[in-house]
């Protein structure tokens, strides 16, 4: 076993994590906590071919999102041509208006994509999410693989795995790439927030200042930074860490005391980068991950590489007639919803309870998708002393600069209980590491 | 010299002084505790006075207790190392994780001592961690600002809780010629005649403990860039 090594050393690895605060915040019953966020010392694999398969994929879905995109905000091509039905662009909560006929720096929107896939038993990958407005988990096991080289040097010496700690250098690349000039910032809604620890990590290793709403302002049509002695410092790049709505209490939600007041104003004027780029939201409503292979093809004139997972649209009649012969079969998201809520297995309602899901869903088929539940494969996990088997995802990152690059690792995270697929550390789920070899 | 926000300053400032004033405290309460083993009489009676805090402790025994890790009493050790965190825990990108992770250490070590049958050994890892704390500090932030505010608080909250204890002269003047070699090294606006002050008592006159308290409390003052940018 290739990590045999390091199971011995998952508990010291775990407290060396907890000892750098490596935890994600949470809200119950409306109080805040902090949790540690379990790392399981046995890595994903992924050797080097697979993972240029993947790499292929990621950067094609990732270039053809951004022109859609740009498309949604501009010609509007893709609707006109009967591609994507504009019912699914425009009555999302990810479409904004506001952004209409605005182009980012260097016309990229999303800087920093993150989607999930899954592997299924038969070793195909599938697509399940994309993440295109703020996606976190990229510090984790970039911070886990610090410490696991610590643990098992030898590990290392033995088995060439692409060293993943690069991502702080990679992100800082594609934060300079749009900068207009002056100050990069992190902006953080601050410490309560579930991915605090991220923000705060990515700072210190990409050389970012933190910032809150209040510690920037807007004037003469620039954005400041207010140092401790009233200085105002330019700011050329704002890696936003806070939703689209909150952004701007004059362009978006008017009651945000998180953001800052006229940035979109200046964004719109080219003088400020925000990464990313605000609107993305329209792309990675789970009702329009159904039609990305479509973008795919009609923008870039390829076949997509990594295929979604089998998905039905309760919207078309054909889909809803097959939705409701098959229910037990599948899994029913609300596109609404994100960190695996809103999620429900078919097979697990009682009769009463699928009978209102299906009411509603009646009601209001534009709000759900349905997929297949695929069988993911498993990966071992060590569990108080055994190794056995849990449900995983893998959480690629794809940033992109001049061109899209695939970070060579990825999040990985699995369901401790036995008998969930939900993976989401919201829901109690842990992390590893993902290796991508370098040598075939 | 990397840019520093505001709120941030004021983040280590109070870093600084909550984290001088949870070492502090505990090395005077182990002092207390053992004087305590001894005599029957109330004595935290006196510290609670001289420290002025608010005597809420029915018996020594409750006092012990509560004084080191009552999570409700804003008095206690234990809110002091919280508030240190909370401070901490905004400024990873200032001070570093291998800084920052000595005051994790240290509230998760509170922790144990809180469930140990003998707290005051678990309690010298926390005194153990804040030292380390400082010495990380010292050793690998490289913004000298950034260093040179925490220690300006730490400073300040020495001499504050030794005058307030009512700690040798000699001990407050030897703190006092520290603090303002410090002080001129921050860029933090500071009271020149508050420093001028206490350096003649330390010099001439000899040391007046309210005067002390009162000189060092207003001597650093963060409110006039606060209200200038409306923070």
């Amino acid at each position: 076993m290739v990590a045999e090594e390091l199971y011995k050393y998952s508990d010291p690895v775990n407290e060396l994590l907890a000892r750098y605060g490596v935890k994600f915040g949470i809200y119950k019953n409306n109080v805040f906590k902090e949790q540690l966020f379990p790392f399981d010392t046995i890595p994903r694999i992924i050797q080097k071919t697979e993972f240029e398969y993947l790499e292929r994929g990621l950067k094609q879905r990732v270039m053809a999102l951004n022109e859609f995109i740009k498309d949604i905000y501009s010609d509007k091509k893709i609707i006109r041509d009967g591609v994507v039905p504009e019912e699914f662009v425009y009555s999302g909560s990810g479409y904004l208006a506001q952004c209409e006929g605005v182009c980012p720096p260097k016309g990229i929107y999303p800087h920093i994509s993150g989607i999930d896939l899954v592997q299924g038993k038969d070793g195909s990958w599938y697509i399940l999410e994309d993440n295109l407005r703020i996606p976190s988990g990229a510090s984790y096991p970039m911070i886990a693989r610090d410490l696991c080289r610590k643990s098992s040097p030898a590990t290392f010496e033995k088995y060439h795995i692409e060293d993943n700690r690069n991502y702080a250098q990679l992100l800082r690349r594609t934060l300079d790439y749009v900068n207009t000039g002056g100050h990069t910032v992190i902006l953080s809604p601050g410490r309560y927030n579930a991915a605090y620890f991220e923000h705060s990590y990515l700072a210190e290793k990409t050389g970012a200042h933190l910032a809150t709403g209040n510690e920037l302002t807007v004037e003469d049509d620039k954005l400041y930074f207010i140092d401790y002695s009233g200085k105002k410092e330019r700011v050329g790049a704002v890696y936003r860490r806070i939703s689209d709505e909150y952004l701007d209490p004059m362009n978006f939600n008017e009651e945000s005391v998180i953001g800052i007041p006229h940035i979109y104003d200046i964004y719109r004027k080219g003088n400020v980068a925000l990464l990313n780029a605000p609107g993305n939201g329209v792309a990675d409503d789970k009702g329009i991950y159904y039609f990305v292979p479509r973008m795919i093809d009609y923008y870039l004139n390829e076949k997509a590489i990594l295929q979604n997972a089998p998905t039905y649209l309760p919207y078309y009649e054909q889909d809803m007639r097959y939705v409701l012969s098959n229910f037990d079969k599948l899994v029913l998201k609300d596109v609404a919803e994100a960190g695996g809520y809103g999620v429900v297995f078919g097979s697990k309602m009682t009769k009463a309870e699928k009978e209102d899901f299906i009411a509603l869903l009646k009601k209001e088929p534009r709000r759900f998708i349905a997929q297949n539940v695929i069988d993911f494969l498993d990966i071992d996990i060590y569990d108080n002393g055994v190794i056995t088997p849990r449900k995983a995802d893998l959480r690629a990152f794809v940033l992109m600069a001049d061109e899209p690059l695939v970070w060579k690792s990825g999040l990985t995270r699995f369901s401790r209980d036995p008998d969930s697929f939900i993976v989401n550390s919201s829901q109690g789920g842990g992390f590893k590491d993902t290796w991508v070899m370098a040598d075939i | 010299m990397a840019i520093l926000s505001l709120a941030n300053s004021d983040r280590l400032y109070w870093l600084g002084r909550y984290s001088e004033r949870v070492y502090t405290t505990l090395r005077f309460f182990a002092r207390q505790f053992d004087s305590m083993i001894d005599l029957k009489t109330d004595e935290y009676e006196e510290f609670c006075k001289q420290q002025d805090i608010p005597n809420i402790y029915t018996s020594k025994e409750d006092f012990s207790h509560r004084y080191c890790f009552d999570e409700k009493d804003p008095n206690s050790i234990y809110s002091n190392l919280i508030r240190a965190y909370d401070n901490a825990i905004e400024l990873r990108e200032e001070i570093g994780s291998d800084t920052l992770c000595y005051v994790q250490l240290a509230v998760y070590e509170m922790n144990k001592a809180r469930l140990s049958d003998a707290p005051l050994l678990q309690l010298q890892k926390v005194i153990d961690n804040i030292a380390a704390f400082w010495g990380m500090a010292d050793d690998s932030i490289d913004d000298e600002n950034v260093r040179g505010i925490i220690k300006l608080g730490k400073r300040i909250e020495r001499i504050d809780l030794y005058a307030r204890m009512r700690v040798s002269a000699d001990e407050i003047k030897r703190e006092i010629r520290r603090l303002s070699l410090r002080v001129r090294r921050t860029r933090l606006k500071y009271s020149m005649s508050g420093i001028v002050h206490l350096n003649y008592m330390a010099e001439n006159t000899g040391i007046d403990y309210p005067t002390v308290v009162r000189e060092v409390e207003s001597l650093v003052d963060l409110t006039e860039v606060k209200s200038a940018i409306g923070f």
